[in-house]
């Protein structure tokens, strides 16, 4: 087995990891291929890397983004800025042309915004959550606005993984765009089993591993919040498919950070952080809970500070890349979370509002990208986190009410 | 469905907390039909994060008008009356499926409770357009909730029942049904679930006594139609427009589905109008 070199920059300090591969088997089976639009392949060469080798150059702050139309020249310098990103870098690779990706839940299975939505431009798309068998959902209702956000207890209805092979896949291998499947299950072998359902199939790009799920063999506690069953679950499935393999983490946990390691070192790919939070609403006359399912998971620009706190935390304790999910609206909110440590973001419920602002913020980002001088977004990554590495930071654990 | 920016022209109370606001979209107004609605995105995205789903209350393609008639329940809606003439909204739309009528139906029969009005007022419309006869049946709490006849079309019927008897029929609107079943050759109602579950058991009921005369038509016809298609739908004596609260409100979410015969339909998607024996009533 090769072992892989790997340069990390984190603040100032340059951080060398030997990396034993020995837990990832090659990519062999008769997979098409990763999904690395023909454009960019060449990119892993040349610095797509989570964390890059630019040094620590100060980012001014720039204030508000540049819109205005573009002029020719500026067009060209435009499309020179490099917003290509590798999601699995260690594993036969998931390069996206850009880093804003749609959140699973939020753009069903890619198709429905088609008509409002140019969806090769966005970066890719997470689809709704995949389990093993059809599953009809929570009773409705299963929506309602709060403060700066909503509650949802869809309840993960979706019609299988064989259905969804069999009706999105044939439209999936026809774009550009990276499709990633979001993977539910209620237990291990439900999860290793929608897990090679998927593998090889033309289409699918990747898998993200929704851990948020009741763990009925252990009681229904879900495994998100056990380490060792989100690690035994994640090792599972890594045996299981050769696919690029994301994790997404629950926020609902007292530290997230053994989560996110034990997450690593099974063999996950990315971590995405994070999923909904854990909420409640009350009816109009006050007689019952307003959601069918009496709790939903709350999601929005409410969450935002929950998700750069995680974010922030992991960070400092992974070394694979990290997608951050929560609350992201603007321009500003996806540059908030690449300084917390993120490669990338996904947007979710904005899009509900704005289904054209996943596509929008690429645009933006490599506006603000040719305004700063630089060529890559990857320098914007990780400029919040604290400078002295090493051993982890407490910082960030003080504050635990 | 398209993303459209709407420019209101005018808004006024029509009952207390009721508007009516008139909206230059002629994309709108030409594409759309009876029983699609519009989700319209809110001024204040860092609070209201979802937009606000509306029936397209009328369409006028000639000036590229159309309305929106709403009752002010929450942050979202009080927010929109308050939008000033000349501001542009974005709405996207037409979302949703249309009312289905049957080319050979001459008398529709609507039925609205209370903001369930705005549900098939567009239906009125078309029909007259299209040479039929309309009467609706029109429910609501009391008689300053009773929607103004001035703001139907002549041609129309218009019935009304209120709670406390203070206009028209003393009960609901739904007793005054029976009186036009006869009549009706399709029913049409929007309103409040219990309403619908009402009428969707009176639908049922007639059906059972007409049971012979479908099974002729059926025998003439050949084929069933599927549940959910266009072609059942115009078969079906009652069609519903039913609520949800929505989340994105193209499909993709499911956070707006009731329960159907067959599983979770969208509203959104699927509806907002359905047969009414697609629906899985509560318990009769
Ligand atoms: C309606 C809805 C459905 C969702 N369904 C899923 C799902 O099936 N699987 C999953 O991992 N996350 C699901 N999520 C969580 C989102 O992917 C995302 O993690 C969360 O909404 C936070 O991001 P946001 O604040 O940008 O929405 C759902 C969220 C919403 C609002
Ligand atoms: S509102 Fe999202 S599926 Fe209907």
């Amino acid at each position: 087995m090769k072992a892989k070199k790997k340069v990390v920059i984190v603040g100032d300090v340059r951080v060398s990891a030997l990396k034993q591969n020995s837990k990832h088997k090659p990519a062999s089976k008769g997979r098409s291929g990763p999904a690395v639009p023909a454009t960019t392949a060449t990119a892993g060469a040349t610095g797509l890397r989570p964390r890059v080798e630019t040094g620590n150059t100060a980012i001014a702050d720039l204030g508000t983004p540049f819109v205005a139309q573009p002029t020719l020249a500026e067009r060209a310098a435009l499309d020179r800025i490099d917003l290509a990103v590798d999601l699995a870098p260690d594993h036969g690779g998931l390069v996206l042309r850009s880093p804003i990706l749609v959140a699973s839940g939020t753009f069903g299975y890619g198709v429905e915004y088609g008509e409002v939505v140019d969806v090769q431009r966005i970066g890719a798309i997470c689809c709704k959550g995949t389990t093993r068998r059809p599953r009809a959902g929570n009773p409705p209702p299963r929506v309602t606005e709060t403060p700066g956000g909503m509650l949802n207890s869809i309840g993960l209805q979706n019609p299988g993984v064989d259905a969804v092979i069999d009706k999105y896949g044939p439209i999936w291998q026809g774009w550009q765009v990276p499709v990633i499947v979001n993977v539910a299950g209620e237990s291990i072998e439900d999860y290793v089993e929608v897990a090679r359902r998927l593998d090889g199939v033309p289409g699918v790009a990747g898998i993200e591993l929704n851990i948020s799920c009741p763990n009925v063999g252990k009681g229904g506690l879900q495994f998100a919040i056990d380490r060792d069953a989100a690690r035994a679950v994640t090792a599972a499935v890594r045996r299981a498919t050769d696919l690029p393999l994301l994790v997404k983490l629950s926020p609902n946990v007292a530290d997230v950070r053994p989560i996110a390691k034990a997450i690593e070192d099974a063999g996950a790919d990315a971590i995405c952080a994070i999923n909904t939070l854990s909420g409640l609403a009350v009816s109009a006359d006050r007689t019952h809970a307003f959601l069918g399912n009496t709790y939903g998971g709350l999601s929005g620009p409410a969450i935002k500070p929950v998700a750069l706190r995680i974010v922030y935390e992991v960070a400092q304790v992974v070394s694979i890349p990290i997608v951050a999910i929560g609350g992201v609206t603007n321009l500003d909110d996806v540059l908030d979370f690449l300084a917390c440590g993120a490669v990338a973001v996904q947007v979710g419920t904005a899009i509900f509002a704005d289904p054209e602002l996943p596509v929008r913020l690429g645009d933006e980002l490599r506006a603000d990208c040719l305004r700063r001088g630089l060529t890559s977004y990857h320098p914007l990554i990780g400029t919040a986190l604290p400078k002295r590495t090493g051993a982890p930071s407490a910082k960030g654990a003080e504050y635990r009410p | 469905m398209r993303l459209v920016a709407a420019e209101l022209v005018e808004s006024r109370q029509i009952l207390p907390g009721q508007w009516l606001q008139s909206f230059h979209a002629p994309e709108l107004a030409s594409g759309s039909r009876a029983g699609q609605f519009v989700h319209v995105r809110t001024g204040d995205y860092s609070g209201l994060v979802l937009r606000r789903p509306f029936s397209i209350n009328t369409t006028d393609a000639a000036t590229g008008i159309i309305t929106l008639h709403f009752r002010t329940v929450g942050r979202g809606t009080e927010w929109l009356t308050r939008v000033r003439e000349g501001e542009r909204l974005d709405m996207l739309g037409p979302l949703g499926k249309p009312f289905e009528v049957d080319s050979r139906s001459r008398h529709l029969l609507l039925v609205a409770g209370g903001l369930g009005m705005a549900g098939v007022r567009m239906l009125a419309d078309e029909a007259i357009r299209d040479g039929r006869q309309v009467t609706i049946l029109f429910g609501a709490l009391s008689a300053n909730h009773v929607y103004p006849s001035t703001l139907l079309p002549d041609e129309v019927e218009y019935v009304v029942a209120t709670d406390d008897g203070s206009m028209g029929h003393h009960g609901y609107v739904t007793e005054l049904v029976s009186e036009y079943e006869a009549w009706a050759d399709q029913a049409f109602a929007c309103g409040p679930h219990p309403m619908l579950a009402r009428l969707a058991q009176l639908a049922a009921g007639r059906r059972e006594r007409l049971g012979v005369a479908k099974l002729g038509r059926k025998r003439g016809g050949g084929k069933v139609d599927p549940l959910g298609s266009a072609a059942a739908r115009r078969k079906a004596f009652l069609q519903v427009s039913m609520e949800q609260t929505m989340g994105c409100a193209v499909g993709a979410c499911l956070g707006c589905t009731v329960m159907g015969v067959e599983g979770p339909l969208r509203v959104c998607r699927e509806g907002p109008v359905f047969a009414s024996d697609e629906i899985a009533w509560p318990d009769r």
